[in-house]
């Protein structure tokens, strides 16, 4: 791998979904021509962030393999992921992405000692460091806070969730990954050990050079842990870039809806705008031109028609004729 | 855990226990309500046949059955009767083949239906399982969708009709194999290749019935429980411990979706005492199902009872043995 190789350079991917019936079959992107990548010598956590159905899920799922995209091509360390086809190159590939899901209760099969994960992991992957395999699960639960001693021969459903989700930071770990996809990883945990895991994963980045890429919509954590900020909406990235920039001062009228309904529970145009949010739903994925245009309080005329493209403004893109070049339509710059 | 073990233990026994005595006391009652009289009725039908015209001797008549039948007495002392002789093993004769005992009647169908139904039961419930359990995890291979399509044909069917499309198939318009019975009649019973091969050709059709049909239900429902585990998380986890996916397949997919069907193949086996009723018929098969057709139809009180008796005890008793089993498959159980 050479040095200025990107860890993860996704080029363009879509991912179309059919929905409706055979009477009405209607596509929608869930995700829709997104592009964006991480650098492979400077480890960074990269949240994505947005409300629920803008795509975060579906791209993090995309990246891990678990769905094909439609379009597009993402390449790990160079690499299209698409043309990985034997198992060895699976092995590898997994050894070095790993997955936190954000139900820590579903993270583990009921009928099986969790120690059981820990061990297969451990087992099928080979270290990079030195250690016995015991030896390699003891110091990924210390990391995480816990002992082998307090998961020894004990079934998933005998653990809190808070724990549960320790364990499925830590069986990660074990295959000293370069790059964690944490799905909502805190979402389900008690707001009291959310900031130990939060914390643990900044610490990753730091001392073992992890990227992360923390999928969340609490824009509070992800403004205290993470170097980027990318905000989805119906498929799109609207505003990328340094996280202190886009939170402190977003640009796009989206991403400043979402942090003054975080800012400001109180405020009264926040609570409409979340309570109309599901019947305009499919109204938004399917409409032209800006998928925000018809909640957005500085709508332009062209916003209606075009969709805008993302233009390059004070160290970040945004994706809002705003900023944009208005009368020149072209999306792929 | 050995206590909490072992409280679990005795309280699944009592609980059977007293599933047990509720069912027997209300097969009990349930003739005893009941608005027609079993000893009027075969009064009625003797008279009718222009017999028995003394008063003296209907009247001799009708004490005798009501002491035949256990129908003397308060109900109290019926009941504790009834429980006397339920425990001594004693049934009561067969109104119908009089003077058979009642006991004697099922003790002669029960081998038969329970090799036939036990083999057929177990011989569906593994291939539909396995076979559904592949199907569900491998869901977009093309095998899986012909797999799918021939057991949801098959499922809906009932089994009276599979039975008798195979019987004028194989056994009239291909004569391959015997028209009805258990084996050829008068072959002597005994431990030899003949009459054993008898046994197996005779039981042939009726256990293809119950074959096919019972397949094809265990295929639909273990395919719907394994497509819906494939996608949950642990799944995805295992993926990327690395773990093989034949592993994952039995450990991860199989294991966790069998523990409904297992419940449900207790309870199938616990039917076996209420026979395939019309399979039996259909095949002329002399097992309990046949038995209570036909008691059914003569109005053999104490024959209905005895197999509906044999029933709940049956039931019952592969509940007991499943709920008990349950906790070497399922570790949450033990804690409850």
């Amino acid at each position: 791998m050479s040095r200025n190789q990107p860890l993860l350079d996704i080029h363009n991917i879509t991912k179309l979904y059919s929905v409706g019936g055979w009477l009405s079959r209607n596509k929608i992107a869930a995700v829709a021509d997104v592009s964006l990548s991480m650098l492979a010598e400077e480890p960074e956590i990269l949240t994505l962030a947005g409300e629920s159905g803008s795509g975060k899920t579906t791209l993090a799922r995309m990246v891990l393999r678990l769905v094909e995209p439609t379009l597009g091509r993402i390449l790990y360390k160079g690499r299209d992921i698409t043309s990985i086809r034997t198992r060895k190159e699976q092995i590898e590939f997994m050894q070095d992405i790993q997955p936190i899901f954000q139900n820590p209760f579903e993270a583990f099969n009921p009928l099986k000692k969790l120690e059981s994960y820990l061990f297969e992991t451990a087992k099928n992957y080979d270290s990079r460091e030195n250690g016995s395999i015991e030896d390699r699960i003891e110091s990924a639960l210390n990391l995480v806070g816990l002992s082998m001693r307090e998961i020894r021969g004990r079934y998933p459903h005998e653990l809190s969730g808070g724990q549960l989700q320790r364990v499925s930071v830590a069986r990660a770990l074990i295959a000293s990954p370069s790059l964690l996809v944490a799905d909502e990883p805190v979402s389900m945990i008690d707001a009291s050990l959310r900031m130990s895991i939060v914390n643990l994963f900044k610490d990753l980045k730091d001392r073992h050079n992890v990227s992360i890429i923390y999928i969340t919509h609490d824009l509070a954590t992800a403004y205290y842990i993470s170097d980027r900020i990318a905000i989805m909406q119906r498929g799109h990235i609207v505003e990328i870039g340094p996280v202190k920039k886009v939170l402190a001062e977003p640009f796009h009228p989206y991403t400043r809806l979402l942090r003054e309904s975080i800012l400001e529970p109180n405020s009264e145009t926040a609570w409409d705008e979340e309570i109309t949010l599901s019947t305009i739903e499919t109204k938004e994925f399917a409409r032209q031109g800006c998928k925000f245009a018809n909640r957005c309080d500085s709508r332009l005329p062209i916003c209606e028609e075009t969709e805008p493209p993302l233009s390059f403004v004070d160290g970040r893109e945004v994706k809002c004729w705003l900023y944009g070049v208005q009368g020149k339509h072209d999306t792929a710059s | 855990m050995g206590k909490s073990f072992l409280t679990y233990v005795i309280q699944r026994i009592a609980q059977c226990l007293l599933v047990v005595i509720i069912g027997i006391t209300i097969t009990f009652l349930i003739p005893r309500f009941s608005p027609t009289d079993p000893v009027e009725a075969v009064v009625n039908r003797a008279m009718m046949m222009g017999q028995f015209s003394h008063p003296d001797a209907v009247e001799m008549m009708k004490d005798a059955l009501t002491k035949l039948y256990g129908l003397d007495g308060t109900l109290g002392q019926q009941y504790v009767r009834f429980w006397r002789g339920l425990l001594s093993g004693d049934l009561g004769p067969s109104l119908s083949s009089f003077p058979k005992p009642v006991m004697s009647l099922i003790r002669g169908s029960l081998p038969w239906t329970g090799a036939l139904l036990l083999t057929t039961a177990i011989i569906a419930w593994v291939t539909g399982n396995m076979l559904g359990a592949l199907a569900g995890y491998y869901a977009d291979k093309r095998w899986s969708h012909v797999l799918s399509i021939i057991a949801m044909s098959l499922h809906p069917i009932p089994y009276y009709i599979m039975a008798f499309v195979l019987l004028v198939l194989l056994a009239y318009v291909i004569p391959v194999f015997p028209l009805g019975g258990a084996v050829a009649i008068g072959l002597k019973p005994g431990f030899n290749w003949i009459y054993i091969s008898s046994i197996l050709r005779h039981a042939f059709l009726p256990a293809l019935s119950l074959v096919l049909v019972g397949i094809g239900g265990w295929f639909v429902g273990m395919r719907a429980l394994v497509t819906n585990i494939v996608s949950e998380d642990y799944v995805t986890y295992a993926e990327y411990a690395g773990v093989p996916n034949r592993t994952i397949m039995y450990q991860y997919v199989m294991k966790n979706a069998l523990l409904p069907q297992i419940t449900g193949l207790a309870m199938q086996l616990g039917l076996i005492f209420n026979g395939a009723l019309i399979t039996e018929y259909v095949f002329n098969y002399p097992g309990l199902g046949y038995l209570a057709y036909s008691a059914i139809f003569a109005g053999d009180y104490s024959l209905i009872m005895g197999v509906a008796v044999f029933s709940i005890i049956g039931v019952s008793l592969a509940v007991l043995l499943v709920d008990l089993a349950y906790p070497l498959f399922d570790p949450r159980v033990k804690h409850q």
